[in-house]
């Protein structure tokens, strides 16, 4: 006998309407396919659940069985396949009807966090509730309760984050096409500064002009850069980009500022290079120590998150992210260490004569370096006022001095005169730059180590 | 400091408000927010001692405690993404009883949990609280206090209003779901989905963010059905899953979708469309009054698909079976009438179909697809009336549309065994087991080969249709839900005229409408003046969202934050909530007496 493979919709409405219709012969058409007369309008409710209940108590198990073993859904049958068990031979029994099941499912039921998902899961590849009868079992969810009872868990941890494999070259390009946007403020500048040493025979107003542009082409590409990446637009306002023109500007003509103003100046206007105290080299090192800085934070970030993934809690997790700032910190303070000096050797200027001139400027950088790290973690208001309290401390050396002209008020500047005196003017940057770096430093320590300052971001680079 | 973690389950132990801090109302972008709401969660609920019952309590004194601090002090999102909202956390997924994937949570894992809940938890944000205005808050107040009903068309995140709502004004809730959302949001691990929010970029959400989150899920699931006074459903097959989901058996009622509003074929298809809803095609009340009793103009030979193609739908399987059909009746011709679903690899699927359909059958016509943006039949109707037997081969469906469609119209049907299929069809055509070809082939063929059946067949299915799934059915089963849900509820703000007696009538329904409500289209009857007020003009199954209805000017705030921040969370839009207003003498029966 033909297997049933067509169901009777509401078997126990049809049998209760009005005279259920001759059936053919299995032969021209499957088993039971009954329709019903126009069905009245039934509560829709509770009749599957008790149709289940009948379909699992009633069904014989030898047809039952029959659907289980070849007709579990999950691959469909094809045409021209050959039914499963000879017509006419007893069926194979199995003894687990189930087992088929589960080892069809076996993926999703190690996955499933619990007996609904599976049993979602299941409905959706076409498992019904006459598959569940054919399982012994009352309904879907049932059966998914066995089956997440039955399969083992896949406990195990999701593996460490894996770069995607890419072929070297294909990383050096990729690292090189991410690091041109952060080449721009190195471009503009060594354009600058190569436009002004070849105007060097021209008027100060031609130089100064070529400088203002130069120093206009820095900026936007400054500006580009921090658009870019983890935390942009994290700035907030003007009073970060302002914080970083001054302290740029006086890491520039700073000073030579300071001099003029400690001998009684300024009387004239800085020209692009004020003799004695050419800020080339340094704007040439700083714009160069961009991709650098932009690479370490990358750097620190990746490391980061990689630690998140593979932290059990959070103190280990900042257990590693703080060596990790260390590193990155210490990476970064190589690039100005190198970049100040080869400036100067390439425009061709004496080396530094003075400690404090070199260190006014990698202070300079760790300062900003420290800031950015800090703003694209989510702490953009202690960065900026890190950067202010630098500009403060500057703005108030030159302050000091100039207020120490009034009558009476000559102590006021003897801070700022002997710290000139002992090291140079450049002891006031230095001063100011180290400590604000120092403080953006202790500040992000335990900032960075929190797990929620590396929430993954939209953009996930830099 | 807030705390705010429900991780699959928040429960308040609320504090005093802290030192300076508390209680202090800040912006959402001031600092952390001063609040005195801390949240512990409890995972892995079935360990726990107390059961379910007691986590469920844990898990809404938590909700609502959260909601609070968003009331008083503002700063939800960033609590919930701070540092201590993770401790929380972690000090959840460590505490004894917690399940074993919550136990081997990563840092990475925790902070995608806490992502989560800030987004599934953004509606509490919205400025909703609002007290009554003097008035009694009935004009133009901009909270949930000027509502007198709930009416949250999808579960999960989307009812949080309506929770809200409950909870601070009393209001009664009603929770309609087309499709189970939390069988959706099941779905959607399975198939990864949902991995946008996913910490570690490659690979699916890891085992120990999918069973946070599924927990969390369910115990909002059934937070909204314990807070629900009515929950509806659109088949049978959904309310078991409501049942299993926590809803309360006596609450559930079955309310069958209503088809009949002018759906066009062409329509731009979106990710509205809830889970397991079909595209169905145009149908309206004129087309469904001209179509003849079936079977008497079909040419005897043309089998009719329709629907939103996708994998689900088997159609691979369907042109097996029509190889069968074609084997027994040379003459015989299939019609796949319909659009790409919006889903994942259904592009892919059609061209897979259709390099499967040139395959199997060479000749030019036997297999044609008509997809929405190709040339498709003069009027959705015809594709219809040309049909001889209407075939549904899915593997999985929820309320099939396109097969009431069919029935509408007066055709045969053959259909699978799955989701409501049973419901729907009722014994007026013939159901075959999902993925058997063969056994769907035969019907097939038994049916082309016996016109005589097939009219009666499809006059029985005609009549079944019109007298279950039209539009003016449904209108009227929420109508009646609608009175029997504030018929129950106290009323609040009754108006009074000067010497103190209650007013009736003071306060006409139609002061809720937005925009002018007497420029409203004149209409018949109390239904269709009902029908008017509901988003899209009637709780049909895809209507749109009530603020969509409205002018732009005339949105009011609450509403405007449903549209724009409500709906995000769990990527399953199609989440609307409509708060209905019912006239006061319906509130008040027994003044009318």
């Amino acid at each position: 006998m033909k297997r049933p493979r067509t169901t009777t919709p509401g078997r126990s409405a049809a049998e209760s309407g009005p005279a259920p219709q001759s059936v053919p012969t299995p032969e021209s058409r499957p088993g039971g396919a009954a329709e019903g007369a126009p069905a009245a309008p039934r509560e829709a409710g509770s009749r599957p659940r008790t149709r289940a209940g009948e379909a699992a108590v009633g069904t014989e198990p030898g047809p039952a069985t029959a659907d289980a073993q070849g007709e579990v859904p999950g691959q469909p049958v094809r045409p021209g396949q050959p039914e499963p068990g000879p017509e006419g031979a007893a069926p194979r029994v199995p003894a687990d009807p189930v087992k088929a099941l589960m080892s069809r499912h076996r993926e999703l039921c190690a996955r499933a966090v619990d007996p609904l998902e599976i049993a979602a899961g299941l409905e959706e590849r076409g498992v019904t509730d006459r598959t569940a009868a054919d399982c012994r079992h009352r309904d879907v969810f049932t059966l998914a309760e066995e089956l997440y009872a039955r399969v083992p868990r896949e406990n195990a941890p999701e593996a460490d984050i894996v770069a995607p494999e890419r072929s070297c070259w294909a990383r050096v390009r990729s690292a090189a096409r991410s690091a041109v946007p952060y080449s721009l403020p190195g471009a503009a500048c060594a354009a600058t500064v190569a436009a002004l040493a070849s105007a060097g025979a021209q008027a100060p107003e031609v130089r100064t002009g070529v400088g203002a542009c130069g120093a206009a082409a820095v900026a936007a590409a400054l500006w580009f850069c921090a658009r870019r990446g983890r935390g942009r637009g994290a700035g907030g306002g003007v009073s970060g980009p302002l914080s970083v023109g001054w302290l740029i500007g006086y890491a520039l003509f700073g000073d030579w500022l300071l001099t003029e103003v400690l001998h009684g100046g300024p009387d004239a206007l800085p020209t692009a290079a004020p003799a004695g105290h050419d800020g080339a080299p340094t704007a040439l090192a700083l714009a160069f120590a961009v991709p650098p800085g932009a690479w370490c934070a990358h750097w620190f970030a990746v490391r980061a998150r990689r630690a998140l993934a593979g932290s059990r809690g959070l103190a280990e997790f900042a257990g590693r992210v703080r060596p990790l700032l260390a590193a990155a910190v210490a990476l970064f303070l190589c690039a100005p260490a190198v970049l100040l000096p080869a400036a100067r050797l390439v425009l061709g200027e004496r080396p530094y004569a003075a400690w404090g001139d070199l260190a006014a400027g990698g202070s300079l950088a760790v300062l900003l370096f420290a800031a950015r790290l800090l703003a694209a973690h989510g702490f953009a208001g202690a960065a900026v006022a890190g950067l202010a309290a630098a500009c403060c401390v500057e703005a108030l050396a030159v302050c000091a001095v100039l207020i120490a002209r009034l009558p009476g008020c000559d102590a006021v500047a003897r801070p700022v005169t002997a710290a000139v005196t002992a090291e140079g003017p450049a002891a006031v940057p230095v001063a100011a730059c180290t400590a604000a770096a120092l403080a953006l430093l202790v500040r992000a320590v335990p900032a960075l180590a929190r797990a929620s300052a590396h929430t993954p971001s939209r953009s996930g680079r830099l | 400091m807030a705390a705010a973690v429900a991780g699959a389950s928040a429960a308040a132990s609320r504090g005093a408000p802290t030192g300076a801090r508390g209680g202090a109302p800040r912006g959402a972008s001031g600092g952390a927010p001063g609040g005195d709401t801390e949240s512990r969660g409890g995972l892995g609920g079935s360990e726990d001692p107390g059961g379910s019952a007691w986590l469920a309590d844990r898990f809404a004194s938590g909700l609502y405690g959260l909601a609070e601090l968003a009331r008083d002090a503002g700063g939800l999102p960033r609590a919930l993404r701070s540092e201590q909202a993770v401790r929380l956390l972690e000090a959840a997924c460590r505490a004894p009883g917690a399940s074993n994937r919550a136990r081997g949570a990563r840092v990475g894992d925790l902070l995608a949990t806490t992502a989560l809940l800030e987004r599934a938890l953004r509606p509490l944000s919205l400025d909703w609280y609002e007290e009554a205005g003097g008035d009694g808050g009935r004009s133009g107040g901009r909270g949930l206090a000027g509502v007198d009903l709930c009416h949250a068309t999808a579960g999960g995140p989307a009812a949080l209003p309506g929770l809200l709502a409950k909870r601070f004004f009393g209001t009664p809730l009603l929770v309609t779901e087309h499709a189970v959302w939390l069988r959706g949001r099941y779905l959607a691990y399975c198939d990864h989905l949902d991995r946008h929010d996913h910490a570690c970029g490659s690979g699916g959400p890891s085992p120990a963010v999918r069973s946070l989150r599924a927990a969390f899920h369910g115990l909002l699931a059934a937070e909204v059905y314990a807070a629900a006074a009515l929950i509806t459903c659109a088949d049978a097959h959904a309310r078991r899953w409501q049942e299993r989901g926590g809803a309360d058996r006596a609450r559930v009622r079955v309310v069958h979708p209503g088809l009949g509003a002018p759906f066009a074929l062409g329509a731009p298809l979106s990710l509205d469309a809830p889970l397991g809803l079909d595209a169905p095609l145009g149908l309206d009340a004129a087309s469904v009054a001209d179509v003849g009793e079936g079977g008497a103009d079909d040419d005897g030979r043309t089998l009719l698909w329709t629907g939103l193609i996708a994998p689900a739908k088997d159609l691979v399987g369907l042109l097996h079976a029509f190889a069968l059909v074609r084997a027994a009746e040379p003459a015989a011709r299939l019609r796949l009438v319909g659009a790409v679903a919006p889903e994942r690899g259904a592009v892919a699927y059609l061209e897979r179909c259709r390099a499967l359909a040139a395959g199997l059958f060479p000749e030019k016509g036997t297999v044609s697809f008509e997809m929405a943006e190709g040339p498709g039949p003069a009027h959705p109707a015809d594709a219809y009336a040309q049909g001889s037997v209407a075939v549904l081969s899915s593997v999985a469906e929820g309320f099939p549309f396109s097969l009431a469609e069919a029935m509408f119209h007066g055709r045969a049907t053959v259909s699978t065994d799955v989701g409501a299929v049973r419901e729907v069809i009722g014994g007026t055509g013939l159901v075959v087991p999902p993925r058997d070809p063969h056994a769907l082939a035969e019907s097939c063929v038994e049916l082309l080969r016996a016109p005589e059946r097939r009219a009666r067949l499809g006059a029985a299915a005609r009549a079944r249709a019109q007298e279950l799934f039209t539009a003016e059915r449904n209108t009227a089963a929420f109508h009646g839900i609608y009175l029997e849900i504030v018929a129950h509820c106290p009323v609040r703000g009754a108006s009074v005229d000067t010497d103190g007696q209650p007013l009736p009538f003071a306060r006409p329904a139609e002061a809720h409408v937005p925009g002018h409500w007497s420029a409203a289209p004149p209409s018949s009857g109390r239904a269709a003046r009902f029908r008017q007020w509901l988003p899209g003009g009637g709780p049909a199954p895809r209507t749109r969202p009530a603020t969509a209805a409205a002018p732009a000017g005339h949105v009011p705030g609450w509403a405007r934050g449903a549209a724009d921040g409500g709906g995000d969370a769990a990527g399953a839009p199609g989440r609307r909530l409509a708060a209905e207003a019912l006239s006061a003498p319906a509130r008040r029966p027994e003044e009318d007496a």
